[in-house]
């Protein structure tokens, strides 16, 4: 637990602060979200060590909820996803005067909800950790399954097209040595290939080059952004008073969705809203510029943040884009994360932790006084931003293995993800199988040596079975309940 | 025909042919038994697993194709631009080996601002300069990343 002040040392303040700085920015700019951000900065990163490294992604990570709401207050434009919902009320907000007011408690809440949900972490993430001791790889195919089934169901859109993304993802992953045998498969005698596909150039390419290409369609339209001086910085009593219970309420709420594979932070905004608009005393003020409508989402994506931090540091399985690329970090400075972190490297486990909880100060501090100067970054043209954002993905996918094949997977990536863009298809999925498929592929492999090739093995213990039995589920039930909705359509009366 | 049920199905087509490539090329790989799986067994199952939701896409999109009746979805905005950039991507990559990190980085910022609509020469050539120098003292000189 000493470890936690690891934190307080000058470097990995400085480490936090940058990341919380460069985080907010991510978060104001529309477009480019801390996913593809935090793959930018991945060769820093790894030159500043494990636990300074791992606490400027994070910081990354965290610090786009804070900036995301600045943009959906000011100008209703929201910088990240899960700030979509923040638009509703903060803009109306805006208008009415209290641009001030939502932004503070934008600030507060997320200050509220990111400090709950690190306390909530440091408590469970050890028990986790603990208790996926003991699992085995028939374990650990379930709950990924379980993940990637349940991805492709919360991702939003087609789930067709999800699960689709997830498979070709996992796909994508078997590009190069199998990871028991050795074997080289799909490389087609490319060289570069062997190693696999990059994961930092396909996320690069999928989230910076393709977000490049898609904003050149929309290139005229520039933000104006009102100013907000610092007198008007201040909730009055009343909105105060009203935005405590829906901050305490979208803090649980967060950090529960944000256990659950897919797009967390986003999903928790929108429970919050959905469960404000039932519990609420001013339920009836929602969507006319209610205080409650900035509270309670802005803590709720927070909040999540924390949530989505348990699968990763304990078990080692990400469940969203920027936990991705945080586990990638970590294996690229050989850093385990999963049940072992915690007796392995506790420095780097607290570490993180702790730089949680100074960050969420630091990002109090700079929000508030600061928010009109971040607002600001919004304003400046893409065909300044973009093209240092191409120079970026290229540096970042060369660096990972020092080749140049990387940056053609990285151009390849993007041209593909605009394309997908184009015809509906969520990028995230896709990176996320990409992830996953090591893992499921090794640990189906081990599963079935160990039960002698006897298929029961997967279901042999309980949680194995509840998580393989949910994930068959998860996978089944949609496409149950489509074809019971097409059978019903076909025998119902025409209603006109 | 949904010009939007139209790309779902081309796009379905595509990835059900992408599949059936994969596991094309998969074959070559042993699949040996279940006590030892093989490099093969994984790939089969999971091209497999592909080619079956690009099928069920094919479906939904027959579907959708059906309700939508003869609606018509606005097109993507211009795509002249992206593709163009797409294409100076593609000769940025060729030319890296070749001209190295500074030339061919300058030459991408100064063609991808003037796609992007910044006007005249010399604040392109400005902001080419600045990002290449910048990222060539971060990267190069301060972190060591041997960048070609």
């Amino acid at each position: 637990m000493t470890d936690l002040f690891v934190a307080l040392t000058p470097a990995n303040l400085a480490a936090c602060f940058t990341g919380a700085v460069l985080g907010t920015v991510v978060g104001v700019l529309p477009g480019l979200g801390p996913a593809g951000a935090m793959a930018l900065v991945l060769p820093l990163t790894i030159k500043l060590g494990p636990t300074a490294g791992l606490i400027m992604l994070a910081g990354i990570y965290y610090g786009s909820m804070y900036g995301g709401s600045t943009t959906s207050i000011l100008v209703n434009v929201p910088g990240e996803a899960a700030s979509v919902v923040t638009t509703i009320d903060g803009y109306r907000l805006a208008r009415r005067g209290r641009a001030g007011a939502a932004l503070a408690v934008a600030a507060i809440a997320s200050f509220v909800a990111g400090t709950f949900s690190v306390i909530a972490l440091q408590l469970l993430a050890p028990s986790v950790a603990r208790a996926a001791l003991a699992f085995g790889p028939a374990e650990y195919f379930a709950f990924a399954l379980l993940g990637v089934a349940l991805l492709a169901n919360l991702t939003g859109g087609s789930r067709a097209k999800s699960l689709g993304m997830v498979v070709a993802g996992v796909m994508l992953s078997t590009v190069g040595m199998d990871p028991l045998g050795g074997s080289v498969r799909f490389t087609f005698d490319v060289g570069g290939a062997q190693a696999g596909l990059s994961f930092i150039a396909v996320t690069a390419g999928l989230f910076g080059v393709a977000e490049v290409l898609s904003s050149m369609a929309d290139l005229a339209s520039t933000l104006a952004v009102a100013g907000v001086r610092l007198r008007e910085l201040y909730p009055n009593r009343e909105e105060l008073r009203r935005s405590v219970a829906p901050m305490l309420r979208g803090s649980v709420l967060g950090f529960l969705v944000g256990l659950i594979p897919g797009p967390a932070a986003t999903i928790a905004s929108f429970v919050s809203y959905g469960v404000e608009q039932k519990v609420s005393r001013y339920r009836h003020e929602l969507g006319t510029g209610a205080i409650e409508g900035v509270a309670g989402p802005e803590a709720a994506n927070n909040a999540a943040v924390g949530g989505g931090m348990i699968p990763l540091l304990a078990l080692g399985l990400p469940f969203t884009p920027s936990t991705a690329v945080l586990l990638s970090g970590m294996l690229l400075m050989n850093v385990t994360p999963g049940p072992f972190l915690l007796r392995d490297n506790p420095q780097v486990f607290w570490g993180v932790i702790g730089s949680f909880y100074v960050g969420n100060v630091m990002l109090l501090l700079l929000n508030l006084p600061l928010v009109g100067l971040f607002a600001r970054v919004a304003t400046i043209p893409a065909r300044y931003l973009m093209p240092g954002v191409l120079v970026l993905c290229a540096v970042a996918a060369y660096s990972d293995n020092n080749n140049v094949f990387d940056v053609w997977v990285m151009v390849g990536a993007g041209i593909v993800g605009w394309a997908m863009r184009g015809l509906g298809y969520n990028p995230a999925p896709l990176v996320l199988g990409l992830v996953l498929g090591p893992l499921l592929e090794r640990s189906l492999v081990q599963a079935l040596t160990i039960a002698r090739g006897d298929v029961r093995g997967l279901v042999a213990s309980v949680p194995a079975a509840i998580m393989l039995s949910a994930a068959v589920l998860a996978f089944v039930a949609p496409v149950i309940s489509a074809l019971a909705r097409n059978g019903r359509g076909a025998h119902s009366p025409d209603p006109r | 025909m949904s010009s939007r049920a139209r790309r779902d199905r081309w796009s379905a087509a595509g990835l059900a042919v992408v599949a059936a490539a994969y596991l094309f090329q998969a074959r070559r790989y042993p699949v040996d038994t279940l006590v030892t799986p093989g490099p093969g067994l994984f790939p089969l199952l999971i091209g497999g697993a592909l080619f079956v939701i690009a099928l069920w896409q094919l479906a939904t999109a027959a579907r959708a194709e059906q309700v939508a009746g003869g609606r018509v979805d606005p097109g993507p905005g211009s795509r002249r631009a992206p593709l163009i950039l797409s294409v100076v991507l593609l000769l940025y990559v060729i030319a890296l080996p070749r001209l190295g990190f500074v030339v061919t980085s300058f030459a991408l910022v100064l063609v991808a601002s003037r796609l992007m609509g910044a006007t005249g020469w010399w604040r392109p050539a400005l902001l080419a300069l600045g990002i290449t120098l910048a990222s060539r003292i971060v990267f190069v000189t301060w972190l060591g990343v041997p960048l070609p």
